[in-house]
């Protein structure tokens, strides 16, 4: 009896055994399934946050075994190009700092840029197919290229709005008004791309006050100031405001608020047009209040602004920070102060908008993806982007601005021979609010006005001058250099 | 061949698995050469011959060799393409692993010592830890390989096997360890079995304290826990136990710099990319580099990761054949745990029955520690992938332990009847146990 309770006993101890031992199995394939399990997660959602950080040398491994693509101008002239030393491969810039802020750099210690990062697949040739192909060129024995990439970009316009800017900070944008080509894109400060420079400046570059490494053209968020008058004409015409007539005393006093001409000035009577030419801030900021809060929301909304512009390299979208307005408020946006912020492309854009009869043009950078052997991957055609007024009113501000330019404050911007419009601005900032004279000088402006050929936005940070006076021979040089390029004249 | 009928498509699987892979390495690696071919003949050759021995000798589970033929395959391939002159290294540990297997797994069932050897388990592990520490090498800041001219080898390896051993024995006796009529200041004392058990397990843990290595410690806490739940019912002990271990966790990260590194590692490893996180770092791109499908043999750039072909082979798995195929790690890991937990499950004599639950658990939580280590789902804590890795302590070891593991699957220690009881029997059983009390 003893005995067969013992042997009953042990029995009983495996029974309780075997279920711990399931028990483990069940432990082990919880463990087993959490790695799975947090793998899959892995992939879905942490890796794309972790796998493009600088550290990850797959980046790189790429660029030693391809000859990374070229980049030229609209008429073939290299921009950036791959120079083969012995096994090493170096990205070179002919123009050092012209392109800083239109190619940007490709550094194997601080990563890509602008046009370097967002064509990065490109000009490396990266896709799907790619063992497959990879795989005939080493049977082959050829080596393999990556695609060249043509932009819109005039090296001669360029080189020579560069120029113009000379050592002042600020930014140049020209572009095709009917087709939306960027032919100029000029930032200054600038910086040398290439890897070695880079190198040695890179604590000074994101150390300096004056931010060498900020696109202004693309990035930079100004304060349109009196160009902006020229957006606000828009609504005005649209609703019936050029034929009405305004006193002008020189200064005038909104909601308490004292708004002043420039030099405090007294025009007399102006109507619409007389007010743009001579950049009237009394007159713009009662057409402000006239306009009221909603046609000012309405004008916003149909400029674009708050609105994400898709371009082939980071833009920064401009702002209209309004809930509600009171009076003071629509007096400022009525001459382009308050709470606007614009980038100097998007200023272009509205500009060319107005000269392309209010239809703006998608802008565009890239023109042609290309293979190494000529292969035409990719080619933009020019597309209707949005609309900011109806042709009528559209084609009334032409000739304003037209005014502007023939008679009023953008007399530098005249060309002889050919009929010019445009619009100054001098607008105020953090500096001048602390009463230094630092204002930005702005310029926009498109030529010929009957077949737009050019509009051109320039802006000159803190010159502590008008448009008229800097900012307007900068674009008149432009328009000069494009016609003449282009024949018309 | 009529063996291969039953079982022919799985091995005809790892078979073609290794005709694909060398194939388009050899069109995939720099320089061509038909040395990738023989490799890749030799790996087939080898993976049938072995597979039908397993067959032909009436081993009883033919599932755990063939799931291991699989690993090994993937390890070398993956090896060979990181470098060729390891893989040819591989190969041959791989050959040499599978004469262990047979020759252990044969021999295993003839010697019936192990059990009464539980005093000198101990003793190996301390001697082995001593020849480390007179003969050994600092390796990456831990002193425990032992080189031999050409010719290293990691004692710890080893002690993972004794460990194992020392345990199983120690539960298939469990009051052999009873120090009687000890005498201190005068007085006469006993010391109850259970305690001077934990006692030699804790020293032979302490000693990998010592050694640095961090991943055998916890894999040998890991055995150690699982097999107390199995065998000793006494909660107490197992919370002092528990107990112990969160002590010795939070003591080690306060006073062991080593330990504390890995720790930070782990928590954010981006804070110091190029220093102590640079290794998971690099892992963890890896892995995401790969993406589900992965980039393809060969097409990848594992070679970044430092130590890829040992702790980190499988991360250059998941970049070049992708999560799923890291998740097919996985899985075949899992199988490797349930056939060695099926074939426990089905031995009849105790001693034999805790070494093969003490194998399978070895190769499941060994294979957890490392892959949760380099996907940073736990803190990285350096140890081989079992089969992978590669090396060739990791390799024979684990073929010696494979070797034993179909040791005690032999018809000899299995169950001879199995006894059946009905609930109603066992619960009157229970009763009279009661009484009996």
């Amino acid at each position: 009896m003893k005995q067969k309770l013992s042997q009953k006993r042990k029995i009983s101890s495996k029974q309780k055994q075997n279920k711990r031992i399931i028990h483990v199995l069940v432990l082990m394939s919880f463990l087993f399934l959490t790695l799975i399990i947090y793998l899959t997660y892995f992939e879905l959602f942490i890796k794309d946050n972790i796998i493009s950080s600088s550290y990850n040398r797959r980046l790189w491994e790429r660029e030693d075994k391809i000859v990374r693509g070229e980049i030229f101008d609209r008429k073939g002239v290299s921009l950036a190009h791959n120079e083969i030393v012995g096994n090493e491969q170096e990205r070179v810039y002919p123009f050092g700092p012209l392109y800083s802020h239109v190619i940007g750099y490709n550094s194997t210690t601080y990563g890509k840029s602008l046009l370097e990062a967002k064509y990065n697949d490109q000009l490396l040739n990266i896709n799907p197919l790619n063992p497959v192909t990879d795989l005939r060129d080493k049977l082959t024995g050829s080596r393999s290229f990556g695609n060249n990439l043509y932009l819109t970009i005039d090296h001669k316009l360029e080189k020579r709005a560069s120029e113009l800017m000379g050592r002042r900070n600020g930014a140049v944008v020209a572009l095709h008004p009917q087709t939306g080509e960027i032919l100029a894109l000029v930032s200054k400060p600038d910086f040398n791309p290439a890897e070695s420079s880079l190198e040695e400046r890179w604590h000074e570059l994101i150390e300096s006050e004056e931010n060498p490494l900020l696109p202004r053209a693309t990035q930079g968020l100004y304060v349109p100031g009196s160009t902006f008058k020229a957006a606000v004409s828009l609504m005005a015409v649209d609703k019936g405001l050029d034929n009405k007539t305004y006193e002008d005393t020189g200064s005038i006093i909104i909601d308490g608020k004292k708004i002043e001409n420039h030099g405090k000035k007294a025009y007399g009577t102006l109507d619409l047009e007389n007010a743009l030419a001579v950049s009237s801030n009394t007159v713009f900021a009662r057409i402000g209040v006239e306009l009221g809060e909603e046609n000012l929301n309405d004008l916003a909304r149909q400029l674009g602004l708050g609105k994400k512009i898709s371009f082939d390299i980071p833009l920064s979208t401009s702002r209209f920070d309004y809930k509600n307005m009171g009076k003071t408020d629509q007096a400022a946006v009525g001459i382009g102060q308050g709470k606007i912020l614009v980038t100097p492309l998007h200023m272009a854009l509205i500009t060319g908008g107005i000269a392309n009869n209010g239809v703006v043009m998608k802008p565009y950078l890239v023109d042609r993806v290309v293979t190494a052997n000529g292969f035409i991957l990719k080619d933009r055609e020019p597309g209707e982007f949005f609309r900011l007024a109806d042709p009528d009113t559209a084609k009334r501000v032409k000739e304003m601005m037209k005014g502007v330019v023939d008679k009023g404050t953008g007399k530098n911007a005249k060309i002889s021979g050919v009929s010019v419009a445009g619009k100054t601005g001098t607008a105020q900032n953090e500096l001048t609010a602390q009463g230094e004279n630092k204002e930005h000088a702005w310029f926009i402006g498109f030529a010929p006005v009957e077949n737009p050929q050019i509009a051109v936005s320039v802006i000159l940070e803190y010159s502590g001058s008008t448009g008229g006076g800097q900012a307007a021979p900068i674009a008149r040089e432009l328009m000069v250099q494009w016609l003449k390029e282009q024949g018309l004249m | 061949m009529s063996v291969l009928k039953n079982y022919r498509s799985p091995v005809n699987i790892v078979a073609l698995i290794n005709v694909i892979a060398f194939g388009l390495l050899s069109l995939y690696q720099e320089s061509f050469s038909s040395r990738i071919l023989i490799a890749g003949s030799l790996m087939v050759v080898f993976v049938y011959v072995a597979n039908i021995l397993v067959i032909k000798l009436k081993f009883e589970d033919e599932i755990l060799f063939l799931t291991v033929s699989m690993l090994v395959t993937l390890g070398i391939i993956i090896i060979y393409r990181l470098d060729p002159v390891l893989g040819w290294k591989q190969i041959t540990w791989f050959i040499i692993g599978n004469l262990i297997f047979f020759c252990t797994a044969l021999i295993y069932r003839k010697i019936n010592i192990w059990e009464s050897l539980v005093y000198i388990y101990p003793l190996v592990s301390l001697a082995l830890f001593l020849l480390t520490m007179f003969f050994g090498t600092m390796v990456k800041g831990a002193t425990n390989w032992i080189f031999f001219g050409d010719f290293s080898f990691q004692p710890s390896e080893i002690m993972k096997l004794v460990f194992i051993f020392f345990i199983a024995a120690y539960y298939s006796n469990p009051e052999k360890l009873t120090i009687r009529d000890l005498k201190i200041f005068k007085r006469t004392v006993n010391v109850e079995s259970k305690w001077v058990f934990m006692g030699l397990a804790y020293l032979q843990m302490g000693l990998l304290v010592i050694q640095r290595e961090l991943g055998t410690l916890l894999l040998l806490f890991s055995i150690y826990m699982v097999l107390t739940y199995i065998y000793d019912y006494s909660r107490k002990f197992i919370l002092i136990n528990g107990g112990l271990f969160v002590l010795g966790a939070f003591m080690s990260v306060k006073l062991l710099h080593y330990v504390q590194v890995r720790l930070v590692a782990w928590l954010n490893p981006w804070a110091d990319i190029a220093g102590k996180g640079y290794q998971i770092a690099q892992s963890l791109f890896a892995i995401g580099s790969g993406g589900f499908w992965g980039t393809g043999i060969g097409l990848g750039q594992p070679h970044y990761i430092p130590e890829v072909h040992t702790d980190f082979i499988f991360s250059a798995v998941c970049e070049e054949l992708g999560v799923f195929g890291g998740v097919g790690v996985i899985l075949l890991f899992l199988i490797l745990v349930y056939r060695g937990i099926k074939i426990a499950l089905g031995i009849g004599d105790s001693f034999h029955r805790a070494v093969a639950l003490g194998i399978a658990l070895m190769f499941g939580f060994q294979s957890f520690i490392i892959i949760g280590g380099v996907i940073k789902l736990i803190p990285l804590t350096g140890i081989t992938l079992p089969f992978i890795s590669y090396g060739g302590s990791s390799l024979t070891t684990s073929f010696l332990a494979l070797g034993i593991l179909q040791g005690t699957s032999s018809s000899k220690f299995m169950a001879e009847e199995e006894i059946y009881e009905t609930e109603a029997e066992s619960e009157a059983e229970d009763k009279l146990q009661a009484e009996t009390e």
